[in-house]
């Protein structure tokens, strides 16, 4: 297994790279400037000199390079720095953001925490209901349970959560008022008061998403359940005459779990994208928010590192998903 | 098996059988049929001996085994085993008999669950009906992995190491834990190679002389039934069409279906191999949804009459301990009357009188 | 008996309204919503509206625009003239003297230094300051004592209100920012992020693209105001969900540039928490007229310049006849509602400077047909005029943006109504205004018959932005495809003026110069079709008092006299 991590650890170098440098020549190559949000009353010889400051006047791979050594190189002497206290970056040139010129990685450590509580919460929350409903439609298929958990599946999945969002904004938000319907990325719980608050602005944005998560899941649970129901190994664990929790709970639903959890580790860096559309209509303001606003005003440094981050995290996920598969079903050997 | 002296105590009476499978359609999954798996099926097994269960694929006799040890809920009829009947039990109580009643199954691989070791699947049953303490659980897998000829060492890999013939072992090794006196063997050699087949039905032999279990054994290969049962009964679509000791069965087949199915043997000895005259049947079985009208057999049946497309047989003992379902072994009246008494749906293969002929 | 007690007391309330808030940060917090994120505070480093806008909480330039586009004193004693003698007689000068006592928020006092670092910090050709259009033609800037600046011009300068002047150029802190000359100017994010200044609020906490957190500023020159204590910024999602926060919900009290549907306008209003606020200024959404020939049959080089005049629109009145074709009141009610109207004029504000040019106003579809015929394009047997075998077709492009397409496919129906053949064209908005000399799609380029887009000027004096349409700035291969005359515009006459415009001191002579010239771009040649004035519609919560919308400064401009409405 350890030698199969490091193998697959070297393999996602290269890839790790010829993933970065694709994503630079996309982005080199997508229409847009990063001056195109500057108004038509900056005159042209302005824009000019801009530029130059952003250091958009040398060539293509001269910027690639520049921020592979930044990647690579400055920002972990950076970390470094922080986490000791050291000197070794010091007057280095960071990846700064060309919208807001603060060092793209302070950003993002910003931004995370926003992502990780609303997201990743949903998600949580999306995994913990999806999979006993999962397991339970899937036990009781056609049931009116099944039928009315595959029905809130398909609106879950099908109707986009701008949407749902939007629908929950004016319910919850604008009739009722009973949450906010804009995010507070301030707020700091200190006491059980301020708690509640935090729990108020979550509760929409996790509601919408958790939807969205547990549709997903609660699929995969039910048909990959539905699998293993009708394999002859069930028929075996009632033939010795186990009970009826013990073979659900321990004989199917352990061997269910294998693709679905692999399902689940590959969803975990979808997370940390952010729900780009959640967070926009919510104003949570996490990572996802602020790459789409990097999109938007052609932030070349911001896109590029955030979505290279996010390249990072699929890679190692699929390889922990791989990992997990070996760890969970013995017929799998990584020798 | 040639000390084998026969006890005459029966140990499960299966009466009127039937096993039905609702088949629905449209949107609202309404019942619009049944799959007739198994249709009225009654017979005996004494103890200690093995009942042959044949026919070809389709048949219901899968159905019909597992239906016995209640792994489906029975449509109709009862199935006692040692006096209770387990057709009616409730979920708690049929658990509790489970320790006396264990099938080994078809396809070693598919029905050990593939995430558990060896001990894990042998001892699981041990888990759930016994109070042992681990080390004599252990002892106890280990006793069984004896039994069946599999090494010690194996008792913590997973079924996906071993053969397919090492796992059938597993697969009994795991219905014995619990030391049943009943055991379905549901087609326990079909998937395994030939070579192996022999070994794994001799240990099955070996284990039924030693621990005096009682066997119902399903399978198509009729050399292999002859060579392990006692008494054979033939099933064609859903039905029991013929119930005899193995001798006179293979001697001299009654029914038109089962001497077709003989037919299609072939003979160790080429002499008589040249000789040999195959019946060919002509046709599909029909389907179990929707079965003939009259004898489910006179859709192919090669002396087929007009009775038998109006009228289904009823199962008659035309010889001491043989029972066929044939018009062409009863006279007219009778025909008609057990008609009569069939749609009432009380058919019986099998009486109380003891078989005439029994194993060698 | 009732009703009389109750007016007088409504009447008691707004008298002494003002009475309640006379002294600083009583009146808690005021929450503004920014639905584009505030990147940074520093608006030499970024030209958008949303960070200049914010950050004219903090810091402010020497003197700003009121709502009617004067000029009013905010760090000095007065507004220069040359009538006070603070602009000199040549107009190559300007004297600003600084109020005397005027402190930072870090209680170091305001001096000459500051305002001579500012422009300084702006003009260094390695800080790409994004706002150095403000600073153009200077000469030099000094500081004559502590307390005053001078500013030399190159050259005479008419509208000298440009360095110092509006929130686009506010007054740096010289020690908080001296080691942020040139190229260091990007990486120092603490100072970009929490500027030392002179405005009525102070940053406690600045998040990127998300939310700022001020406080009242402790040395604020007024020590009854800011009125709050504290304002927080928030930013992100669309128009919309911004201006429900106001207006349904309530959950802010101030929403920047709802630009939303009248439709939505309507509904939101019914929410009965707030009301939308408009203003107009010069932002005017218009159609331009490529004067030369955009056909791709041209050679790369030659298409699109002014070697190749357009086959069909060298023709003034076919021209006349498109802009004749169209309704720009139902435009505005279809785009705008209270935000828009309907215009005939480049210029439309501030007030002297717009011409009384109404012609285009009434719909004329029989004229403009009658047009057509006269210059000899007739119908042909499809419905399409053509004249000498060429069909009357043209090509009109646009930026994506749901009003442009509604307006993109009504004029066309228009056009269509007069027998021109239209095809429409929508590219993306970073593409379009995006300047790539690369690109075929940006409006500069003009690879298109007509397009359109709303364009303004800074401030209240049109010079700059009327000096656009000369010979010289026609974009063309030579210059990158750069420069403000997308139309190649060409005319000696116009030149003529623009450079008298130049000349010219006195302010009535200057407004009458420029209503002309505004009629030779519209009425005159229909180079440019002006359809709407394009007002700035902001919502603001019933309980916030003092809002006064200023289209010719920061929206925020007198943040300091809002209060809670009690």
């Amino acid at each position: 297994m350890f030698t199969f991590a490091l193998r697959r650890f070297l393999i996602a170098i290269p890839t790790l790279l010829i993933i970065s440098l694709v994503i630079f020549l996309l982005l080199e190559a997508a229409p847009g400037d990063p001056l195109g949000e500057v108004p038509l009353t900056v005159p042209p010889e302005v824009k000019e000199k801009m530029r130059a400051a952003l250091g958009l006047d040398s060539a293509w791979f001269v910027r690639y390079f520049l921020w592979l050594k930044q990647f690579f190189w400055v920002e972990p002497l950076n970390l470094v720095d922080y986490l000791f206290n050291t000197q070794y970056a010091e007057g280095m040139q960071r990846v700064i953001s060309f919208q807001s010129r603060q060092p793209v990685m302070q950003i993002i450590a910003q931004r995370v925490p926003q992502t990780l509580t609303v997201v990743g919460l949903s998600y949580l929350i999306g995994v913990s209901i999806a999979l006993p409903i999962g397991i339970y439609s899937a036990y009781r298929q056609y049931s009116w349970f099944d039928q009315l958990g595959t029905f809130i599946s398909m609106v879950g999945f099908s109707v986009p959560t701008f949407f749902t969002g939007v629908v929950l904004i004016i319910i919850f938000g604008v009739k009722l008022q009973w949450f906010p319907s804009i995010y507070d990325t301030m707020h700091r719980v200190t006491d059980w008061q301020s708690f509640l608050v935090q729990v108020r602005q979550m509760a929409m944005p996790v509601m919408v998403l958790s939807l969205y998560n547990a549709a997903q899941i609660s699929r995969f649970m039910r048909s990959s359940m539905l699998d293993n129901l009708n394999q002859d190994y069930v028929r075996t664990a009632r033939a010795k005459g186990l009970t009826e929790k013990v073979v659900v709970l321990v004989h199917v639903l352990r061997n269910s779990l294998i693709p679905v959890v692999t399902v689940i580790a590959l969803g975990v860096p979808t997370i940390f994208g952010g729900a780009i559309i959640t967070e926009q209509v919510f104003k949570v303001n996490g990572l996802g928010q602020q790459l789409i606003t990097s999109i938007h005003s052609n932030d070349m440094p911001m896109v590029m590192t955030l979505t290279f981050i996010f390249a990072i995290l699929i890679v190692t996920f699929n390889l922990i998903a791989d990992l997990l598969y070996g760890i969970l079903d013995p017929r799998i050997r990584y020798d | 098996m040639l000390d084998h002296t026969p006890t005459k105590k029966t140990l499960v009476e299966v009466d009127g059988l039937r096993m039905y499978f609702p088949i629905t359609a449209g949107l609202l999954r309404r019942k619009v049929g049944d799959v007739k798996a198994v249709d009225g099926v009654s017979f005996n097994i004494y103890e200690g001996e093995t009942l042959g269960l044949v026919g070809e694929s389709g048949c219901g006799k899968s159905t019909c085994g597992r239906a016995l040890l209640r792994l489906y809920n029975v449509t109709e009829g009862s199935i006692r085993i040692g006096g209770v009947d387990i057709a009616t039990l409730s979920h708690d109580a049929l658990r509790r008999m489970r320790p006396t009643m264990q099938m080994v199954f078809q396809d070693p691989q598919a029905s050990l669950n593939p995430r558990m070791t060896v001990a894990g699947i042998i001892g699981e049953p041990l888990d759930e009906h016994t109070k042992l303490s681990h080390s004599e659980k252990l002892e106890r897998i280990y006793e069984l992995m004896d039994a069946v000829g599999l090494s010690r060492d194996f008792a913590n890999r997973y079924p996906h190491a071993f053969s397919g013939g090492q796992r059938q072992r597993i697969g009994i090794a795991r219905a014995l834990a619990l030391s049943p006196k009943f055991i379905v063997c549901d087609e326990p050699i079909a998937a395994l190679d030939v070579s192996i087949q022999a070994q794994v039905v001799n240990l099955l032999e070996e284990l039924q002389d030693r621990l005096g279990l009682t066997y119902l054994f399903i399978s198509h290969d009729l050399s292999m039934v002859r060579h392990i049962a006692d008494r054979v009964a033939v099933m064609y679509l859903g039905k029991i069409v013929e119930l005899a000791g193995r001798e006179a069965l293979y001697e001299s087949p009654k029914h038109p279906y089962t001497q077709a199915l003989l037919s299609a043997v072939p003979e160790p000895n080429p002499e008589n191999e040249s000789s040999r005259r195959r019946i060919i049947l002509t046709g599909d079985v029909p389907s179990p949804a929707n079965p003939p009208k009259g004898c489910n057999f006179c859709t192919r049946c090669p002396k087929v009459m007009e009775i038998c497309h109006r009228v289904e047989p009823a199962s008659r003992e035309i010889e001491p301990g043989r029972f066929v379902a044939c018009h062409l072994y009863e006279t007219a009246t009778t025909a008609e009357t057990t008609a009569a008494h069939n749609s009432a749906g009380k058919a019986r293969l099998s009486n109380d009188n003891q078989p005439t002929q029994q194993g060698v | 008996m009732k009703l009389k007690t109750a007016l007088l007391g409504a009447v008691a309330t707004l008298a002494f309204a003002p009475a309640a808030f006379a002294e600083r940060g009583t009146d808690g917090e005021v929450k503004i919503i920014y639905w584009q994120a505030v990147s940074t505070l520093n608006p030499y480093l970024s030209s958008g509206t949303k960070d200049v806008e914010a950050a004219s909480l903090v810091i402010e330039p020497l003197a700003g625009f009121n709502e009617k586009g004067e000029v009013i004193a905010r760090l000095v004693t007065e507004v220069p003239t040359v009538e006070n003698g603070g602009v000199s007689a040549d107009l190559t000068s300007i004297t600003w003297r600084i109020k005397p006592g005027l402190l930072w928020s870090d209680g170091t006092p305001v001096t000459a230094n500051d305002a001579v670092f500012t422009a300084n910090y702006c003009m260094d050709p390695a800080g790409g300051c994004a706002q150095l259009a403000r600073y153009e033609g200077i000469k030099t800037v000094e500081a004559l004592d502590d307390l005053t600046v001078k500013i030399t011009y190159n050259e005479p300068r008419p509208n000298p209100y440009t360095a110092f002047v509006g929130a686009t150029s506010p007054l740096l802190q010289a020690a908080q920012f001296a080691n942020c000359m040139g190229a260091a100017a990007s990486s120092c994010t603490d100072q970009n992020f929490a500027p030392i200044g002179t405005g009525p609020f102070r940053v406690t906490e600045f998040r990127t693209n998300d939310v700022v957190q001020m406080e009242a500023n402790p040395n604020y020159r007024d020590p009854a105001k800011p009125a709050f204590a504290t304002v927080t910024v928030k930013g992100g999602g669309e128009a919309a969900a911004a201006a429900r926060a106001v207006m349904e919900t309530g959950e802010y009290d101030y929403a920047w540039n709802t630009q939303i549907s009248p439709e939505v306008q309507g509904q939101m209003e019914a929410g009965g928490k707030g009301e939308f606020i408009y203003a107009f200024g010069t932002l005017v959404e218009r159609i331009e007229m490529n004067m030369t020939d955009p056909s791709p049959s041209l050679p790369e080089g030659e298409r699109a310049t002014v070697a190749h005049p357009h086959p069909i629109l060298s023709d003034i009145r076919v021209r006349r006849a498109l802009s004749m074709a169209i309704d720009r009141d139902l435009l505005v009610e279809i785009g705008y509602g209270a935000a828009g109207r309907a215009t005939c004029n480049l210029v439309p504000a501030p007030e002297m400077f717009a011409s009384d040019n109404t012609d285009c106003l009434v719909q004329d579809v029989e004229g403009a047909k009658a047009l057509l015929e006269e210059a000899g394009w007739k119908v042909g047997a499809d419905g399409v005029r053509e004249k000498d075998g060429m069909r009357l077709k043209l090509l009109y492009q646009t930026s994506v943006n749901a009003v442009r397409q509604d307006f993109q496919s009504i004029i066309k129906q228009w056009w269509n109504d007069i027998g021109v053949e239209v095809e429409l064209k929508a590219i993306d908005g970073s593409v379009y205004f995006g300047g790539d000399a690369g690109s075929p799609d940006t409006f500069q380029k003009f690879y298109a018959d007509v397009e359109m887009y709303a364009n303004n000027f800074d401030g209240t004096d049109p010079e700059p932005y009327l000096a656009q349409y000369t010979c010289d700035k026609a974009p063309s291969p030579a210059t990158q495809w750069q420069g403000e005359n997308v139309n190649r515009y060409c005319d000696p006459a116009y030149d003529a003026l623009v450079v008298e415009l130049g000349r010219t001191g006195e302010i009535s002579k200057r407004a009458e110069l420029a209503r002309r010239m505004n009629d030779m771009l519209t009425k005159d040649t229909m180079t440019i079709v002006p359809l709407v004035d394009r007002g700035r519609l902001s919502a603001r919560s019933l309980s916030l008092g003092g809002v006064v919308l200023n289209t010719w400064d920061s929206e925020l401009w007198n943040v300091s006299d809002w209060y809670r409405v009690k």
